[in-house]
């Protein structure tokens, strides 16, 4: 019964392993809006790439934003991959403490398309306002 | 004739090849994530090589799957939602590799790999099934028309590629305004009916993935499941370079496969994936 037992667990334990992962990715894309892109699930090739979603921060350059600032850039690049409430607010404190402002605006786009016309527009993901007070 | 039985004789030891093939792959791809994370891995590598010089004979232990594992779980720590969708596939597959030289049971590891091949191929599947973007064209028809798929056929046509750089340039010139303007593009079709030729690529891709998702747990061994593998693995080679993926799937299919010229084709592709991804002509 032993040795069944973990013949079996030979056999699909490994597989098994690789559903978890598959399942962890899907919660994840749809509670925290990971990139269909990453976290394991093969989700590849199914939307847009999230390299092509734009963080919007009026009156500001990210580009000058993210030269020679790899904080910057990991907490950027994560809101790109997975934008959400937390990851903007994220964003904006480093945003706000890094320039000193008073307050931010910041928005993250997404593209989309119409195939049928061949429109390509942008749509707001999500946005959140911040002041220094706040932090 | 030499050189055909000479190649027979490799080809016949389909375990022991596939090993050596993945222990390849694993090796670029270890040497192309060698830089992120560097700190953690290098005393893991140092030690490993170390103990694989001095003591590979004198243990049972497969010590440089043991440290190739350990490289790859340091990656999966530190940046899991960073990391390609076939870095879980290959520390899964390495995971399968190490428990099998212990357990010495071919049944187990090939069935491991079956299971592994399977369970990619119907998520990859079901996930593009729930996709709105990629059921109604969208997604094909974007990335088409950005020149993101078939960018080598795409050099024999002047005229698409003259498409491509345009709509890549009106996309451009459109991210540098306010998108709060809520301004729009048009962009142009690379060729004519391209949302139909999406919609139907979509739908064609999505059932290919299904029938040899079914066919290798139906038969795992037999030429038509591994015909129909081939022909994926090439297909998508030809759509986007993405070797490093391939690599492990034509691996997969050497380890299951049967037929002597069917492992000489993986053997093939996944030789020819490994070189694009030496010399960074592919994805890794």
């Amino acid at each position: 019964m032993a040795s069944s037992r973990s013949a079996f667990l030979l056999k699909y334990g490994i597989p098994s392993i690789a559903v978890v992962v598959i399942i962890i990715q899907v919660y994840f894309v749809n509670t925290h809006n990971l990139s269909k892109w990453k976290g394991g699930g093969y989700g590849m090739y199914t939307e847009i790439h999230y390299f092509y979603n734009q963080i919007y921060i009026p009156g500001m350059s990210v580009d000058s934003l993210l030269k020679d600032d790899p904080n910057m850039k990991s907490t950027l690049g994560y809101l790109m991959l997975m934008p959400n409430k937390d990851n903007l607010n994220e964003a904006a404190k480093l945003v706000l403490r890094t320039t000193k402002k008073d307050s931010i605006h910041i928005q993250i786009w997404k593209p989309t398309i119409n195939s049928e016309n061949g429109v390509h527009s942008r749509a707001l993901i999500d946005e959140v306002y911040m002041k220094t007070s706040n932090l | 004739m030499k050189y055909w039985s000479d190649i027979k004789e490799t080809l016949s030891t389909n375990i022991e090849l596939a090993s050596q093939l993945l222990l390849l792959t694993l090796g670029v791809y270890s040497f192309v994530l060698a830089e992120d994370n560097r700190l953690s891995k290098v005393l893991v590598i140092f030690i490993g090589l170390m103990i694989w010089f001095f003591f590979r004979n004198k243990t049972k232990h497969p010590i440089i799957w043991l440290m190739f594992f350990s490289l790859l779980v340091i990656d999966l720590f530190q940046s899991y939602f960073w990391l390609a969708n076939h870095h879980f596939l290959i520390v899964l597959m390495v995971l399968s590799l190490i428990f099998y030289s212990y357990h010495k049971r071919e049944d187990f590891l090939l069935k491991n790999i079956q299971m592994l091949l399977v369970v990619v191929l119907v998520s990859s599947a079901f996930q593009k099934l729930m996709s709105s973007q990629f059921m109604s064209g969208e997604f094909y028809y974007y990335v088409f028309n950005r020149g993101g798929l078939f960018r080598s056929f795409l050099n024999f046509s002047s005229e698409s590629l003259e498409i491509v750089n345009s709509n890549s340039e009106s996309i451009l010139i459109l991210q540098d305004k306010d998108p709060n303007s809520n301004e729009n593009i048009v962009l142009k079709d690379i060729v004519p009916n391209l949302h139909v030729i999406s919609l139907i690529f979509a739908w064609v891709t999505i059932v290919f993935e299904f029938i040899v998702a079914i066919a290798i747990l139906w038969k795992p061994k037999h030429r038509w499941t591994h015909l129909l593998l081939s022909l994926m693995i090439l297909g998508i080679l030809c759509t986007r370079l993405e070797t490093g993926f391939m690599a492990l799937l034509g691996i997969c299919g050497l380890f299951l496969c049967g037929n002597l010229k069917l492992r000489l084709l993986y053997v093939t592709i996944v030789l020819g994936c490994v070189t694009m991804m030496i010399t960074k002509l592919g994805f890794h």
